[in-house]
């Protein structure tokens, strides 16, 4: 007689009772009722799972089983769930920003996660008279095509960062170290601007650049004196300049005041001495034309008019002879005699 | 039996699901996918997104990334051509174009990234130290022609405030850091053809002097920086002379101008005066040396003077003169 654990049909039997059992349920409620809680369970999960929301910065690509299944915009969404749909969120109205050369959050000089490059290694460059310069700056960049931005390249940001360093120490590699200092900083972040933005299509990444700023630029620490030297130079140019202009103010209005004075003392002068003749003329002539008419007797008045006024001046009269010499002697220490001709 | 019928459905239940997941394969958009069989590849490489299926056991499959990669290189000291010792460090931009021969060749992207490195890298090394320092630094000729724009204007003095003149000789290119560049990528293009990988770009990310050239290079910076303080003192003290002597040129100008102007008009004036006199004179001289000398007498006698005359005075004569 067989052993009852070897008998296949009661083996069976055995196990399908077990099984029965399981699926009785042990509260003694219908097996509908189970099969609709479990079924609204499901629904329950699946509908939990199934709806999402979109913020309003950012945009939802969706791939149903891998594929892409379109793109949603902010608010409330439903979706396949279970894994079917895949949801992948790009903040497409943020605008990014990455740090070049320098780290907003504090002086830490250690590199960014997944970069090998420290800040103050992103910062040296070699300007194109083979001076080196040390120039921080920021990118700032909208994700413009989600869609692009995560199918096209893997590594973005690295991408960027990696583009950004080698286009601005293209465009610094083209100047001279004065210039990316100082003058040409606004020319050097727009043409880096374009640079890069123009590499970046050509990986079709679905970014765009907003703005690339350059923040600091400095000569390296060793090499500032001689930089701070040279801006001194400049101050000490102007200065002199200044000073010598300053010296020409003075002396030169003055000179050109004292020139017109004297131009306009020689028009006086003219005008004067034009008008007295003028005058002495004219009196002349019309003496003249009145003495003609009686010549004689006007001579005569005049002469003795002329005689009287003079005899009135006298305090007195000396006539010497004309032999005698050496006169004067006696009247030392008087005035000179005036109006004496000899 | 009805619960037997049950059993057998579950368990069939169960095994089509494992045979379904087992046989069933998503592709995302980002992804090629090769199947295998045993080994040996079946069919071409799959690119399009979506579910897909394979014979379950059997088959494999390999996922590639299709989207652009990243390569970094590790920083090499390379010295140029003109023998200046520097660090290159280079970045490349990468993509499996095909996927079958990158399975057969490298198989992992760790591999294919050891197989970069030594590509990239020795072309990197041939190219840059087969040219001068500035093929790698400049991209064009155009800061020559600043420089000299710049020492024109400053000879003629019309180098604006802010600006200074550059000192030295600036080497002209050949070719330049974006022709490099193209070099380097053209010199891997062809070993990396045959892994199945597609180079896109290859990037000069940093260059930098090697740490014992670097402290030259800043000494020269440092003298470099004086010479040019110095040129800049000196202009200024040049300029400030050129004023200086536009004083004195000026002022000599200005005097002797005003000088020549005045003597001119009072001698014109002179003339006028002598014509006037002689016209008036010359209608009757006598008369007028009479009245000139009655004028003059009356001008030159002071009240209260005492008169000596010799007895032949002309004045005297005068004096007795009806």
């Amino acid at each position: 007689m067989p052993e009852p654990w070897e008998d296949p049909e009661e083996e069976i039997k055995d196990l399908l009772d077990s099984v029965r059992s399981r699926f009785k349920n042990p509260l003694h409620l219908p097996s509908a009722a189970i099969f609709v809680a479990a079924a609204s369970a499901f629904m329950a999960l699946a509908l939990l799972t199934s709806v999402y929301t979109v913020k309003p910065e950012e945009k939802a690509v969706i791939l149903r089983l891998g594929r892409y299944a379109g793109t949603k915009g902010p608010g409330l969404h439903v979706r396949v769930p279970f894994g079917i749909d895949q949801l992948f969120k790009v903040a497409t109205e943020t605008i990014h920003q990455e740090e070049f050369g320098f780290r907003s959050g504090g002086d830490s000089n250690e590199p960014f996660v997944g970069h090998r490059l420290t800040p103050q290694e992103e910062s040296a460059m070699l300007t194109g008279d083979l001076n080196v310069a040390e120039v921080g700056w920021i990118v700032q960049y909208k994700i413009s095509d989600p869609r692009k931005y995560l199918f096209n390249t893997r590594e973005r940001i690295k991408n960027m960062r990696d583009v950004s360093q080698s286009v601005l120490r293209r465009v610094v590699g083209d100047r001279e170290v004065s210039e990316a200092l100082t003058t040409g900083r606004v020319e050097i972040a727009e043409e880096a601007h374009r640079l890069t933005q123009e590499v970046l299509d050509r990986y079709d990444m679905g970014v765009k650049i907003v703005t690339i700023k350059l923040q600091d630029a400095n000569p390296p620490e060793s090499v500032k004196p001689a930089f701070n030297e040279v801006n001194a130079a400049k101050q000490e140019q102007e200065k002199a300049i200044n000073q010598a202009e300053r010296e020409y103010n003075q002396v030169i209005p003055e000179a050109r005041g004292k020139a017109e004075q004297l131009v306009r003392d020689a028009e006086g002068y003219a005008m004067a001495v034009v008008n007295r003749s003028q005058g002495d003329a004219s009196r002349f002539k019309n003496m003249l034309s009145a003495y003609r008419t009686a010549p004689s007797v006007t001579k005569t008045r005049l002469h003795r008019e002329a005689l009287e006024e003079l005899y009135g001046r006298f305090k007195e009269v000396i006539i010497v002879d004309k032999n005698v010499n050496g006169l004067l002697p006696i009247y030392q220490g008087l005035q000179a005699p005036a109006g004496e001709k000899r | 039996m009805r619960a037997e019928r049950n059993v057998w459905a579950l368990v069939s239940g169960v095994f089509l699901t494992i045979l379904l997941f087992a046989s069933a394969y998503r592709v995302q958009e980002w992804d090629q996918v090769i199947i295998t069989q045993f080994g040996k590849p079946v069919g071409g490489p799959i690119t399009a997104a979506g579910l897909h299926f394979k014979l379950p056991l059997i088959q494999r499959i390999w996922r590639f990334d299709k989207r652009i990669l990243n390569w970094d290189a590790n920083p090499n000291q390379i010295p140029t051509k003109d023998k200046k010792y520097i660090w290159v460090d280079t970045t490349a931009r990468w993509r499996m174009t095909d996927p079958l021969l990158f399975l057969q060749t490298v198989q992992t992207e760790e591999n294919a990234r050891s197989r970069l490195d030594g590509i990239i890298e020795a072309a990197t090394r041939d190219i840059i130290s087969n040219y001068n320092l500035v093929e790698a630094v400049r991209n064009s000729d155009s800061i020559i022609a600043k420089v000299k724009l710049k020492r024109d204007m400053a000879t003629r003095g019309e180098l604006p405030p802010g600006e200074e003149e550059g000192i030295g000789e600036i080497e002209p290119i050949v070719l330049g850091r974006e022709k490099l560049s193209e070099m380097i990528i053209e010199k891997a293009r062809a070993g990396l053809k045959e892994l199945g990988i597609q180079i896109i770009d290859v990037q000069l990310r940093r260059i930098a002097y090697e740490a014992s050239v670097e402290s030259k290079v800043f000494e020269r910076m440092i003298s470099e920086r004086q010479r040019i303080a110095q040129k800049i003192r000196s202009v200024g003290l040049g300029e400030q002379s050129k004023i200086r002597g536009k004083i004195t040129r000026d002022l000599q100008q200005i005097e002797s101008e005003a000088y020549k102007r005045s003597e001119t008009l009072r001698g014109a004036a002179d003339a006028t005066a002598i014509r006037n006199y002689a016209a008036a004179m010359n209608s009757d001289p006598e008369f007028y040396e009479f009245l000139r000398t009655l004028e003059a007498y009356k001008k030159a006698l002071p009240a209260d003077t005492r008169l000596i005359l010799s007895a032949d005075s002309e004045f005297l004569e005068l004096l007795k003169k009806k």
